[in-house]
């Protein structure tokens, strides 16, 4: 008897569950989607979205296997995902929801204020390791990263460090807030992080990607205007052309939901 | 002379020592008590996250791990008590015994990202259960089950033999006893263990990571496929990530408050009943 | 009634069957995880060096046929940029990566399932001498007429156990090495133990032979309690307290290092050695303690020659399954060792251990992957080195047994 009953009630919450439109992947867009869900939900009460994280690629191939119905990335979809999607014979539908400007940040008691690309890949990959080697005070660099396989450090990787590896035992974070509260607490060190997530406990700094010509700051402004170099969009990505899911992406993209955008520090996508 | 100072010495260094661990879990209790104390109103309790997780509450992880208590639970208890019945009142004290016991051992021992990595392949991928109450509950009832098996088998011990002889002698069969005399005898030990457990489900982390856990769910789950927020997890994410860090900081010391809270308060209940049935077994 | 009877001895036999096969239970899951773990884990070496689905490709005037996993990442890192250093002529390297070929041909123009891309790979390829492109191999051209493919070897053992560099998603190809790990998990947790041991026996000591009663009861549940904080709650506290602390003290340029979270390790391995230790001394015989005091042994005397000595297998006990604690645990040493991937030259640096690298790296990596069957790898050597704990401490507390 026990046995039937719950039978047939995870039976009946089974179907249930397929009317949740899950969104999954990067981690950098995870704030962003759960801003949306939240308020989508509030304008919708009858929709359901969960939000979960993972990484951009994590995000994607759950688009492959169908365990998600939204990938969120924080790069564009490589070459082999598509083709891989492609081959298991689903239409991919990509949107960019909002563009997200990466932030070069340093301790706030550090004197540095402008670096160059060239610097910026020299830290990165190893060949300085001392402040004053890029005109700054003697103290030993400590340089951060995300984790490996996150869409942020991807792109880090292939814009500023022009695809070569980081170097080896290069401290790594489980995620941005860990990245921004270690920073703040050590004086050499320097990281990466979404616009969004500046705070006054670290201190941005201005990039140049001319050889050092011309320096623009990290600002939403500079990266609306194209100026600010390390800028991303951030994609959703999904393949079932599903009411529901149209209905919570036009949701994004409308005034209101691009508002949210403008709120949490990213930079809107029209 | 010397004798006695060198005893004097140790011995203020032991007390020096005791003190500290005193002092090292009220620095670590007092800093999350203080700190928490400030968001724990009805609010945070009994409503979602809202603002990117700088406002609201933390119901749905609450509710989250609640889920998972009672469904690693239903999973793990009876077949714990059966698994330790069968050791203490059957097995004899044979090789087989030797074998499950050190294998239960064993399984106490192996950490718990392990657990989260068996979870992960086998309900989640190989079950096809996906992210889910189901593949999470499964895999903490595993991580539980030693405990389970240890605490029942201590309580199994405890009853006394003569309870079991005088039972046998009566003519009931050894089911009859174990039903009808053991494990009556042993309950109140044995709800013991399962309070314990309750306390170790709800502050593991890592076996959920990759086998229910969600950042952001805001309804309450309605099936065994859901996922589900958890406190643990939830403790982590704000503590990592969120774009406002300094505003979520206050929610994550709530968080870990309520978290401690709730595995504290079944650690009490647990020596309470254990303390009280001592005395009672010492009166007898 | 007879057979009312032979229903119960029925049912009872059944009951019975039921038990035997729940007891059994914690062995089955041990099997189920060693083939799962095991399967999964071992499925590395069957992968390419080269990333998954992608090959290396070189112009056939080059005399170079065999690059190294290690030989390619300098390449690709432009740390070696001339050929001759790998035997091959004196020629500058040209590093050619697959999306290069979108910036001189837009996709459309590639044609239906992308017919004309191997075409125009095979051009670029054929072009350049020094070229190395590293293309996907459903859309390389063929290896002839001007092209050569670089081989790629499968993973070996030696270059999983004894790999100096833990890059899971280099490319073009990834590298695996456990040393980096290994090392800073057994960094870690030696330092644990060696800050908890002496901690934990002082209280040990001085809860079974020191305090008194009333002392004993408040402690009991103190450090029960220590025992109960989950292990997130510990990072969260080592992450914001412990971690600036550290790094003023020594005056450090970080705070996430091998000796910060040895120290939170410490704290989290305490109560499981302070309560083996302690049980262990509380069973040194009466007789022993009477029969050294009565000699005129002070206390002191008698607890370092007769009640240590007494419970050392006990000790050695609490030792071997403090380690094991400090090796298994993941979340609190995620959020305090800063996670950097290379073998450790002092406890101020930055260690990230297998538990860690597993939570951190298991959610991102790509299903059956080869950087998901090295985490199950990992998963392994954890279950390896935890199972080897236990029996050793297993055979040690037997030893205690005995002697009763």
């Amino acid at each position: 008897m026990k046995k039937t009953m719950l039978v047939i009630i995870s039976m009946l919450s089974l179907t249930l569950a397929l009317n949740a439109q899950k969104i999954k992947g990067s981690d950098t867009v995870l704030p962003l989607s759960q801003k949306e869900a939240e308020s989508y939900m509030k304008a919708n009460p009858s929709g359901r979205v969960t939000v979960t994280g993972g990484g951009s690629g994590v995000g994607i191939s759950a688009l492959v296997d169908g365990t998600a119905d939204i990938a969120q990335s924080s790069r564009r979809i490589k070459f082999m995902e598509k083709h891989k999607i492609k081959e298991s014979g689903k239409t991919l539908r990509e949107v960019i929801v909002a563009y997200d400007a990466l932030a070069i940040v340093i301790h706030p008691s550090n004197p540095i204020s402008n670096m160059t690309r060239e610097q910026l890949e020299d830290i990165f990959t190893g060949k300085i390791t001392n402040w004053k080697q890029v005109g700054g005070s003697d103290l030993k660099i400590v340089a951060y990263s995300r984790e490996t396989s996150s869409g942020t450090y991807e792109f880090f990787k292939k814009s500023v460090l022009k695809d070569k590896n980081y170097v080896t035992g290069i401290m790594s974070l489980p995620a941005t807030g860990a990245i921004i509260q270690s920073i703040g607490q050590t004086k050499g060190a320097i990281g990466y992080v979404g616009v969004a997530y500046l705070n006054p406990s670290v201190k941005p700094v201005s990039v140049s990607y001319d050889a050092g010509k011309t320096f623009i700051a990290p600002t939403i402004e500079n990266a609306r205007n194209k100026t600010y170099p390390v800028v991303r969009p951030l994609y959703y990505y999904y393949t079932k052309s599903d009411a529901k899911i149209k209905k919570y992406i036009d949701f994004v993209l409308s005034p209101a939901g691009q508002k949210l955008v403008a709120e949490m520090g990213y930079v809107k996508a029209n | 002379m010397n004798r006695k100072i060198s005893q004097q010495i140790a011995f203020t260094l032991f007390r020096i020592f005791g003190l500290l661990v005193v002092v090292i879990l009220f620095s670590i209790l007092g800093f999350i008590v203080v700190n928490g104390i400030q968001v724990i109103n009805w609010e945070f309790l009994t409503t979602a996250p809202k603002d990117g997780m700088t406002t609201g509450g933390i119901f749905p992880a609450i509710v989250g791990t609640f889920y998972l208590i009672v469904g690693s639970l239903l999973i793990a208890f009876p077949l714990g008590v059966m698994s330790a019945v069968y050791t203490n009142e059957y097995a004899g004290r044979g090789w087989i015994v030797k074998i499950i016991r050190m294998m239960t051992n064993n399984l106490a021992g192996i950490p718990s990202i392990v657990f989260g990595l068996f979870g992960m392949a086998l309900f989640v991928n190989k079950l096809g259960f996906g992210d889910s109450i189901l593949a999470g509950s499964l895999t903490l009832s595993v991580l539980v089950l030693p405990l389970i098996i240890r605490t029942t088998e201590e309580a199994l011990k405890a009853v006394p033999d003569s309870f079991r002889t005088g039972s046998l002698a009566l003519g009931a069969t050894k089911l009859q006893t174990i039903r009808k005399v053991v494990l009556p005898t042993a309950l109140p030990n044995i709800i013991t263990g399962l309070i314990l457990s309750v306390g170790r489900i709800s502050g593991e982390t890592a076996p959920i990571l990759f086998t229910v856990a969600a950042y952001f769910l805001p309804h309450l789950p309605t099936s065994l496929y859901d996922q589900v927020m958890a406190l643990p997890y939830h403790l982590y994410a704000l503590a990592t990530s969120g774009t406002d860090i300094e505003a979520s900081r206050p929610m994550a010391y709530g968080t870990a408050l309520v978290l401690i809270g709730i595995v504290l308060i079944m650690n009490l209940i647990a020596s309470f009943i254990r303390r009280r049935l001592e005395r009672k077994w010492k009166r007898n | 009634m007879i057979k009312n009877k032979f229903f119960k001895r029925l049912i009872e036999k059944g009951v019975e069957a039921m038990l035997t096969l729940s007891g059994a239970v914690t062995s089955i899951i041990i099997l189920f995880m060693c083939i799962f773990l095991f399967v999964e884990g071992f499925g590395l070496f069957k992968s390419s060096t080269v990333e998954e689905g992608y090959s290396i490709y070189v112009n056939s005037e080059n005399p170079v046929s065999e690059l190294s996993p290690q030989e390619l990442k300098q390449i690709f890192d432009s740390e070696v940029t001339n050929w001759k250093e790998f035997g091959g002529k004196d020629q500058a390297i040209r590093v050619y990566r697959f999306d290069e070929i979108f910036k001189t041909y837009p996709e459309e123009e590639m044609g239906e399932d992308f017919s004309i891309l191997p075409i125009v790979l095979g051009d670029v390829v054929r072009e350049n001498e020094g070229i190395v492109a590293f293309l996907p191999t459903d859309f390389a051209p063929e290896a002839n007429n001007g092209i050569k493919m670089i081989p790629a070897d499968q993973i070996s053992f030696s270059d999983f156990f004894l790999g100096e560099e833990w890059l899971p998603t280099a490319t073009p190809s990834p590298l695996f090495g456990l040393m980096p790990l290994l090392l800073g998990t057994l960094l870690v947790s030696l330092l644990a133990i060696s800050i908890a041991l002496p901690l934990g026996l002082g209280v040990a000591i001085y809860l079974s032979e020191l305090a008194d009663e009333r002392t004993r009861r408040f402690m009991k549940p103190v450090i029960e309690l220590l025992a109960g904080i989950p292990s997130v709650v510990y990072g969260f506290f080592g992450l914001v307290v412990l971690a600036p602390i550290i790094q003023k003290t020594f005056n450090l340029p970080v705070g996430e290092t091998a000796l910060t979270g040895g120290v939170i390790l410490a704290i989290m391995a305490l109560p499981t050695i302070i309560s083996i230790a302690e049980d262990a001394m509380r069973n040194t015989p009466r007789e022993m303690r009477e029969a050294s005091l009565a000699l005129g042994a002070t206390k002191w005397q008698t607890i370092y020659k007769v009640i240590i000595p007494y419970s050392k297998s006990g000790i050695s006990a609490a030792v071997v399954l403090g380690i094991g604690r400090a090796i298994g645990e993941t979340m609190a040493v995620l959020m305090v060792t800063g996670n950097g991937a290379m073998i450790p030259g002092s406890v101020f640096d930055s260690v990230r251990t297998i538990p860690a690298t597993i939570a951190a790296e298991l959610g991102e990596a790509p299903f059956s992957g080869p950087h998901y069957q090295s985490l199950f790898l990992l998963g392994c050597v954890l279950f390896v080195i935890t199972m080897v704990i236990s029996v050793a401490s297993e055979v040690i507390s037997k030893k205690q047994n005995y002697k009763h």
